[in-house]
């Protein structure tokens, strides 16, 4: 790891002060997770670091609204994954965070900085033995004719194919979230939509947020579909594991007992949290029944660029759209 | 005074006070990085150090030994001690992604860590062939490559013909591949030097390999180096020789006048220790119209390095698990551009009751029979190799009681004919399982005290398979002391030779020189062996503080001198053929999987196990063997490879996150039973080995279960989802 | 720098150790020094003890308790958040205490396994569950899966054994010993809470 000075300040306003009098290589620190994770890699080396991890002005949960339910940036993923009102009213948010790493990491980690972990592809965290453009802008891509099981079937390039790994960005992705950020140059709202980009010729550009610019809060608005929601987590394992596949689905029906929300997005399968726009289609105004589960989970897959040793993602994508929304439908009031 | 029933060494270890070789502090500590190869293989041209050399703290940078300060260990199989012959910084061969090219010892941990990735270097690379098939990969028969009677060729009859003229033949590939053991605990430790005396304290299973081995390297006499290893945080065959980074680090610390801490980053620990080699088994497998089985043909193609010859001994079990008159079995050496592997719970039988244990139920489909059944039918009376008798055997007992424990009887034969209300596929799969039953030469230093303790030091490492438990059981029991009066010592050379334990002769090896030792005590105190003793008042009446015995113990056919080559650190042990009579241990897994519906995830919610080890030397300890040896098949079934980017070299996935051992939540019910017949033969204690046959035949048992769930047969590991959409 | 630091254990049963820190001798002693030159003050209790000292902020929580302060009952197994073998509690919750940089719990109390048990060794109840379970083999995750327990019962996670093992998934024990984890933890969940699993 390399050296860095490290402040703490005790107020955004002071982090933002900071922020904006710290030069380019300035990185802010919540829980560390990533970050510092990267740093003991020798993957980023930040020459200063300002740390928001207790500051407890953006640590705030709030499901008291019924039309929109906040978090602050610096909230702990076990705290929000807990909280009893999410839990019954928005399980796909609660789930995704429940799922995700372990109970000590989610302690840690704070639902700001989650939105920005970085790829876990095994050849940007394996170091200098491997090109990577995304560590090394232009020394190419191990993964391109390698080993890329765990690789994005959507949204990669040339250049890139690494899979966005986190799980609560594509929850918040399904339900048109936004994301609340201040920096020096005052504050803007970025919806969770425009965040995260391809990775195109730049993958070392993720996301779309400036260096200086301090994530305070995630709002994500109740939707029709938030109670009959699910986070379907499928990985090499039960428990401690990045998703091979995973599906957020939320479904509500009309009257007739048709949808008439419907909610589907994809981790574990593309280079940023990937919504299915045309597989909310095929569900929308019909009923909700093995047969057209499957539909729609093939509509989600269509058009996917498989790899070499990662073209199971169709099939297996496909059965677990179907699944989640099958979870997702017993759980909706009809 | 009954004997312990916990494991004795239990408290240290919840309340944290258990010393592993990492955990000792001082406030001189320097603190070491290797930087390692980026290349698959080639030459360092050159190794630029500046940089790291500038880091504040940074005391050494070191890049090159002279070859005669820092000899080769010598390969652990080839009457040496490294896990491989080839010892890194003396010279600029590079032959494999991941070896050392440089020594950095600074102050601090931060320090050291940051100058080693300062660290570049030029090189000049070759192609590498890593894989079984690779263009480049060299393949050798092993009984040609290493004449040595135990690794030759098994031939029984004339298999092949047998096979032919068989009316029911099956005939398999497998593809088995490279895993890693992935202890706990991290390699390294502390070395320094007490005036001229090298003191290394690391977790290991061979402490006398690493005195004996670091004598042979650096040019000491033995008597000058201690190896102190209390406690090993797992083992499982990693820490089973002496390993690269120890000799440099001695040289390092010498040159400093500083004791040195290191501990090895988890994803080096991938690259420079031993592993799990990738294997290729072709099985045939011929039976009458009844269920007899006729013929069987094994032949196995085994990875091995460049630089080493790791052996193959796939057979040694196949050739027994069934009363089979035709057998052939052949091994053939894969040279390829990794560090030599080696040693994995249960090294070849867990790859070898896969490929075998597969067939055997395939043939039990075939014929239309029950897979216990036609187990139970083909049971061997006699060594079936040698023709001699087995020392004991219970594996037609294990099937039985099994059977009982599992519920069989209620299974229905067809492939996918068990099935849960919401379309789960259920899936019920036997397998057996045996290991070679070994015993080493070993040395037993018994004290007892008027004040009514015993101090016992012996040969023997406490890996967490509960030998100090054991032997204090053994103790107290015999001399009726309380388990707190008695005090061991293992994984100490100080005490003992410290053979290396693996292999799972460690328990009976260590209890039968204690045994011994008790004996010998029991004379000199002047009581019978069968009589209850006072050690308290018979060693006062001896006028006397302490009264110390020394016993030394052999295997069975081993000359007394063997000692002597197991003092020098040396691999010693003999079995399981000895004179008069063929000891394995035997195990028969029965395994529940369900596939789901849809996403077709695969779990396995019970496993119940029955052990044919001998005399169960300590129950609870005994029950968690088996539990792990369990886990670590379910790992190998459904969860553990070392991936391998051809071109790269290397392990692709050498993190904790990447390799997914088991964790936790992946574990349903496992049940445990023992048959606990001694094996007196074997030895007065009657214990045979139990750690790595507990995993033997566990990933078949899944495989066949998973076969019985889906009719599909699965011929690589692990099974993955994508193999069962 | 004044760590004071209570070490728990007493005289090793059956298992000398004591033969460790005096084996290596002296080879002269040089005090350890700061590599960096930022440096940063930080205060915080560990086992209700204060500590304050300057640190170098690169160093993890892990490596100050270990080589700083002497409490090696936490283990590193991996230093990347993969293992749960240096799990700690902060302010009563559990952490990985490898991806937390030291400076970042300045003002906060730190408990580590050598704080679990009561000062006059009495084992807290779990403690003993693991022993009563076997819960453990070479030993080496035990720390972390005692701290990971503790934390996983004080929190309600500890309601049926699927939740049981779900949260204590972010403990490997490469020895295998779940089944024996599981039972101690579901034991002591019981004898704690009683509402927990009686139906
Ligand atoms: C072993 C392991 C397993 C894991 N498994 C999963 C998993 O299954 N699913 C999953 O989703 N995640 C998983 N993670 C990732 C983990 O969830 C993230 O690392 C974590 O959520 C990041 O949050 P943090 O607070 O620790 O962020 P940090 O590491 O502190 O920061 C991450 C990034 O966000 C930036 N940042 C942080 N806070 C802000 C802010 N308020 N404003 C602007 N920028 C900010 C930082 O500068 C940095 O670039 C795993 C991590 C580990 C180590
Ligand atoms: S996929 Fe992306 S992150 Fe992975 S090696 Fe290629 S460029 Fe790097
Ligand atoms: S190698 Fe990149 S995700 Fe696995
Ligand atoms: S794993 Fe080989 S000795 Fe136990
Ligand atoms: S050492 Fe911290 S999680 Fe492994
Ligand atoms: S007891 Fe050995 S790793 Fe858990």
């Amino acid at each position: 790891m390399r050296p860095f000075s490290y402040t703490a300040p005790a107020t955004v306003a002071e982090a933002v002060d900071a922020l904006a009098a710290s030069g380019p290589g300035t990185k802010i620190l919540a829980g560390g997770t990533t970050l510092y994770d990267l740093m003991k890699l020798d993957i980023e080396a930040p020459a200063a670091v300002v740390d928001v991890h207790r500051l407890t002005e953006i640590a705030a949960i709030d499901t008291t609204d019924p039309g929109e339910f906040s978090f602050g940036a610096a909230a702990r993923m076990a705290d929000v994954a807990d909280d009893p009102v999410l839990r019954r009213d928005f399980p796909a948010l609660a789930e995704s965070l429940a799922k995700a790493a372990s109970q000590q990491l989610r302690n840690m980690a704070t639902v700001g900085g989650n939105l920005l972990q970085r790829t876990r592809c095994g050849y940007f965290r394996g170091g200098p033995a491997f090109p990577c453009n995304k560590r090394e802008p232009g020394s190419g891509c191990a993964a391109l004719g390698g080993l890329d099981r765990g690789h994005a079937i959507f949204g990669g390039s040339d250049t890139c194919v690494a899979t966005y790994p986190g799980d609560w960005a594509v929850a918040l992705r399904a339900f048109d979230a936004v994301v609340d950020v201040i920096g020096p140059r005052g504050e803007r709202t970025v919806a969770i939509a425009d965040l995260h980009v391809e990775p195109g010729d730049t993958p070392q550009r993720e996301h779309t947020l400036a260096g200086d610019e301090l994530i305070v809060r995630i709002r994500v608005p109740v939707a029709p579909s938030s109670r009959g929601s699910t986070y379907h987590k499928i990985r090499d394992r039960e428990s401690y594991a990045f998703a091979l596949v995973s599906v957020a689905a939320g479904v509500a029906f009309d009257d007739q007992g048709a949808v008439e929300d419907c909610r589907i997005a994809l981790g574990g399968v593309a280079t940023l949290p990937w919504r299915c726009p045309a597989a909310e289609m095929v569900l929308t105004g019909e009923r909700l029944t093995e047969e057209s589960a499957l539909r729609a989970g093939e509509a989600a897959f269509a058009g996917a660029r498989p790899r070499a040793h990662n073209v199971f993602k169709i099939e297996l994508g496909i059965r677990t759209v179907a699944d989640a929304l099958r979870i997702a439908g017993e759980r909706a009031v009809r | 005074m009954s004997a312990p029933t916990q494991r004795v060494d239990a408290r240290l270890k919840v309340t944290g006070a258990a010393r592993y070789g990492a955990d000792l502090t001082s406030p001189n500590l320097a603190h070491a990085v290797f930087a390692v190869s980026t290349i698959g293989k080639g030459r360092v041209v050159n190794v630029e150090t500046a940089a790291a050399e500038a880091v504040p703290g940074v005391l050494m940078v070191l890049t090159r030994f002279d070859a005669s300060d820092l000899g080769s260990p010598g390969f652990l199989m080839g009457h040496g001690y490294g896990f491989q012959s080839l010892q890194p910084l003396v010279d600029d061969r590079i032959a494999y992604r991941g070896q050392p090219i440089a020594l950095v010892v600074a102050d601090t941990l931060i320090a050291a860590t940051e100058a080693a990735n300062l660290i570049r270097a030029d090189y000049e690379i070759e192609p590498i062939a890593v894989a079984l098939d690779a263009e480049g990969a060299e393949t050798l028969s092993q009984q040609e490559a290493i004449p040595l009677p135990f690794l030759a060729d098994i031939v029984v009859g004339d298999a092949g013909a047998a096979f032919d003229a068989s009316p029911v033949r099956i005939e398999a590939t497998f593809d088995l591949p490279q895993q890693h053991q992935v202890p706990m605990e991290l390699i390294g430790g502390v070395v320094g030097w007490r005036g001229d005396t090298l003191v290394v304290h690391e977790g290991t299973q061979n402490a006398g390999a690493l005195r004996g081995g670091l004598a042979r390297q650096l040019g000491l006499d033995p008597a000058k180096i201690e190896i102190i290893s209390p406690y090993t945080g797992g083992g499982f065959g990693q820490k089973n020789s002496l390993q690269p980074h120890v000799g440099p680090l001695a040289l390092a610390s010498r040159r400093l006048g500083r004791p040195i801490k290191f501990v090895m980053p988890r994803t080096q620990t991938f690259h420079q220790a031993s592993f799990r080699p990738a294997s290729r088994q072709l099985v045939r497998l011929g039976a009458d119209e009844t269920g007899r089985l006729l013929a069987a043909v094994h032949e196995v193609d085994q990875q091995t390095s460049r630089h080493d010859l790791f052996p193959a001994l796939y057979t040694e079990i196949t050739s027994r698990l069934y009363g089979i008159g035709q057998f052939r079995g052949r091994h053939r050496l894969v040279r390829t551009d990794v560090q030599t592997p080696g040693f994995m719970r249960a090294p070849w039988e867990q790859a070898a009751a896969f490929a075998f244990e597969s067939v055997v139920d395939e043939i039990a489909y075939a014929l239309g029979q029950d897979p216990v059944a036609l187990r139970l039918a083909n049971d061997a009376d006699v060594d079936p190799v040698t023709g001699q008798p087995f020392s004991s055997r219970h594996l037609a007992e294990c099937l039985r009681r099994g059977a009982d424990m599992f519920g069989w009887a209620g299974r229905t034969h067809e492939p996918g004919s068990m099935r849960g209300a919401d379309g789960t596929q259920i899936g019920w799969g036997v397998a057996s399982g045996a290991y070679p039953a070994s015993i080493a030469p070993a040395v037993a230093r018994l004290s007892a005290a008027a004040d009514g303790k015993v101090t016992v030091g012996v040969d023997g490492h406490e890996m967490g398979q509960g030998i100090r438990t054991a032997i204090v059981r053994l103790i107290s029991e015999d001399l009726s002391v309380a388990a707190e009066d008695v005090i061991v010592y293992v994984g100490d050379t100080r005490v003992a030779p410290q053979h290396l334990t693996a292999g799972s002769w460690g328990t009976a090896t260590a209890l039968q020189a204690v045994h011994a030792a008790l004996r010998d005590l029991r004379k000199r105190l002047n009581v019978a062996d069968s009589d209850p003793v006072d050690v308290e008042a018979l060693v006062a009446a001896t006028g006397q503080a302490t009264v110390d015995v020394e016993a030394t113990t052999v295997a069975p056919g081993q000359p007394p001198e063997i000692i002597e080559q197991s003092r020098a650190g040396l691999v010693s042990f003999a079995g399981p053929v000895y004179p008069g009579f063929t000891a394995f241990s035997f195990i028969a897994h029965f395994a529940e999987v369900r596939i789901e519906p849809t996403t077709r995830r695969i779990r396995v919610p019970r496993v119940v196990s029955v052990v044919d080890c001998g005399r169960v030397a300590s129950p609870v300890t005994a029950v968690s063997q088996v539990r792990g040896g369990v886990v670590w098949g379910i790992g190998g079934a459904l969860r553990e490879r070392s991936e391998v980017d051809p071109r790269y070299g290397g392990f692709a996935n050498a993190t904790m996150e990447e390799y997914p051992i088991p964790v936790n939540a992946d574990i349903g019910e496992v049940e445990v039973g023992f048959v606990d017949e001694p094996d007196l033969l074997l030895n007065p204690v009657g214990v045979k080995g139990l750690g790595e046959v507990s995993m033997v035949g566990v990933a078949a048992a899944i495989a066949n279960a998973v076969f019985h769930a889906t009719g599909r047969r699965h011929r690589r590991l692990p099974i993955r989802i994508e193999d069962v959409l | 720098m004044t760590a004071i630091v209570r070490r728990s254990g007493g005289n090793p049963t059956n298992a000398p150790d004591g033969g460790l820190c005096l084996a290596l001798g002296d080879m002269g002693s040089s005090e350890a020094t700061l590599s960096s030159a930022i440096r940063t003050e930080t205060a915080f209790t560990v086992n209700g003890l204060r500590v304050k000292m300057e640190l170098d902020p690169r160093e993890s929580l892990l490596d100050v308790l270990r080589e700083r302060l002497g409490l090696t009952g936490t283990k590193k197994g991996c230093d990347h958040g993969q293992c749960g073998a240096c799990t700690v509690h902060l302010d009563g919750r559990r952490i990985v205490s490898c991806l937390t940089p030291a400076v970042q719990v300045n003002g906060q109390a730190v408990t580590t396994i050598e704080g679990v048990a009561a000062p006059d060794g009495t084992l807290h109840p779990l403690q003993e569950a693991f022993i009563d379970n076997d819960a453990l083999q070479c030993g080496y995750c035990t720390p972390g899966q005692v701290m990971s327990g503790l934390a996983c019962i004080a929190e309600g996670h500890a309601g049926d054994d699927d939740e049981i093992r779900e949260y204590l998934s972010g403990n490997l024990c490469r020895c295998g010993a779940y089944a024996g984890i599981l039972a101690a933890v579901r034991e002591t969940a019981r004898r704690t809470d009683p509402r927990v699993g009686e139906g």
